[in-house]
């Protein structure tokens, strides 16, 4: 074996280092652009699947016709697939294992649900991940944020045979197994729909 | 030199089914088929161009921080990797998240890096690199094909138990969509492999 003296040892690895360090950021710096694009994209997707509007990976929807606006960060108007104005508003949360985030179109009124688009960073694909789903999203068209005498409950989403006083409008079907991330859900929903 | 003494890792040499390495990420990723196929091609491009780089420069590299090392290789290739995910197939890369940081840390390439790459020429190694994942990558996909259809009732994404079935009472197993099932899966594979093939003494 082949005695290497400490300052060869110093000098290859601090080498090593600045041409991975330097390659590295090359390419991070090269490809940032598709990145961001595709963030964007996929916010914008999340917006209009909210909405209500079928989503094409590759159609550009044309957002003037729909009266896209921005209202306040995170915050649009916009004409909604059933016809009819509805705010989108952006809430966040926790998961299980990472940060859980959604957008949630209400009626023009702020009462009602007509859509949402979950996503997330790091849920277990099969069980948390499914808050992507269409059958998990499907559930809230249509669901109410205030009960019977006007007050503010959210959509609490709650595991089957643990409805407790909900009604069947201010609820929806839990993850099974996915306790964690279905809890986060519903506390994101609850403290992001708020004060809206 | 023949292609043959290469496909050890497919059947014989595998690395999860007879070193019984990388197990923890075939756990993790094969709930369903897609992220599987990714992880298993992620894992493969980067155990073969770590082997490939360590062993063009195994001559310069001092034995007291080869670890150190091999780890600044792997790492290298793993980000690159998650970096051209985010950019070219955003939709996969948001379904892996961080199992493929978590690459780094997948016994199979700091295994064949010890064990072959730092001895052996780069081509050979290139080679052992690329089989080595691929072997892992055939366990994942038929460990996702199996939990994926019993667990979800689709395979990639696409529903293949009919409906009929579950208005007849049909339930899919939630439970093999949880890691456990995915460890009794891989020992049932290892189970049949060792009960077809005598290891020769």
């Amino acid at each position: 074996m082949k005695n290497f003296s400490n300052r060869y040892i110093f000098l290859y690895v601090s080498g090593l280092v600045l041409l991975i360090a330097v390659t590295l950021t090359l390419v991070s710096l090269g490809l940032k652009p598709r990145r961001e694009a595709n963030v964007e994209r996929e916010k914008m997707r999340q917006i209009l699947k909210a909405a209500g509007y079928e989503s094409n990976k590759d159609e550009v929807p044309n957002l003037s016709a729909l009266e896209f606006q921005e209202l306040a960060p995170e915050h649009y108007s916009i004409r909604c697939a059933d016809g009819s104005l509805g705010e989108v508003v952006r809430v966040q949360g926790k998961g299980l294992w990472g940060p859980i985030w959604g957008y949630v179109a209400l009626s023009s009124d702020r009462t009602t649900i007509k859509g949402v688009a979950f996503s997330h960073k790091s849920e277990t694909p099969g069980l948390g991940a499914k808050i992507t789903d269409d059958t998990f999203a499907k559930q809230f068209a249509g669901k109410k944020l205030y009960d019977a005498d006007g007050l503010f409950v959210s959509v609490r989403v709650t595991p089957k045979g643990k409805e407790g006083q909900l009604s069947k409008e201010n609820r929806v079907d839990a993850i099974s197994g996915a306790t964690i991330t279905s809890r986060g859900v519903d506390k994101m929903l609850y403290d992001g729909l708020k004060e809206k | 030199m023949s292609l043959k003494k290469y496909l050890g890792p497919l059947s014989s040499d595998n690395p999860i089914l007879v070193q019984t390495l990388g197990v923890c990420s075939a756990l993790a990723v094969t709930a369903q088929l897609k992220p599987a196929l990714v992880m298993a091609l992620s894992v493969t491009v980067v155990c073969a161009f770590s082997n490939l780089i360590i062993s063009l420069i195994r001559n310069t590299i001092p034995p007291r921080i080869r670890i150190i090392v091999q780890l600044l290789i792997v790492s290298f290739w793993v980000i690159l990797v998650d970096q051209v995910l985010q950019a070219y197939v955003y939709e996969i890369s948001k379904l892996l998240s961080v199992f493929v940081g978590l690459i780094i840390t997948n016994c199979i390439i700091m295994g064949r890096l010890e064990a072959f790459a730092l001895s052996h020429k780069p081509w050979p190694s290139f080679m052992d690199g690329l089989m080595n994942g691929l072997g892992y990558g055939l366990v994942l996909i038929v460990v996702a094909f199996f939990r994926e259809l019993l667990g979800s009732g689709t395979l990639w994404n696409i529903p293949v138990v009919p409906h009929a079935w579950y208005e007849a009472g049909y339930l899919n197993n939630g439970l093999m969509i949880l890691p456990p099932m995915a460890l009794i899966l891989v020992g049932t594979i290892i189970w049949i492999k060792n009960s077809k093939t005598r290891r020769a003494k």
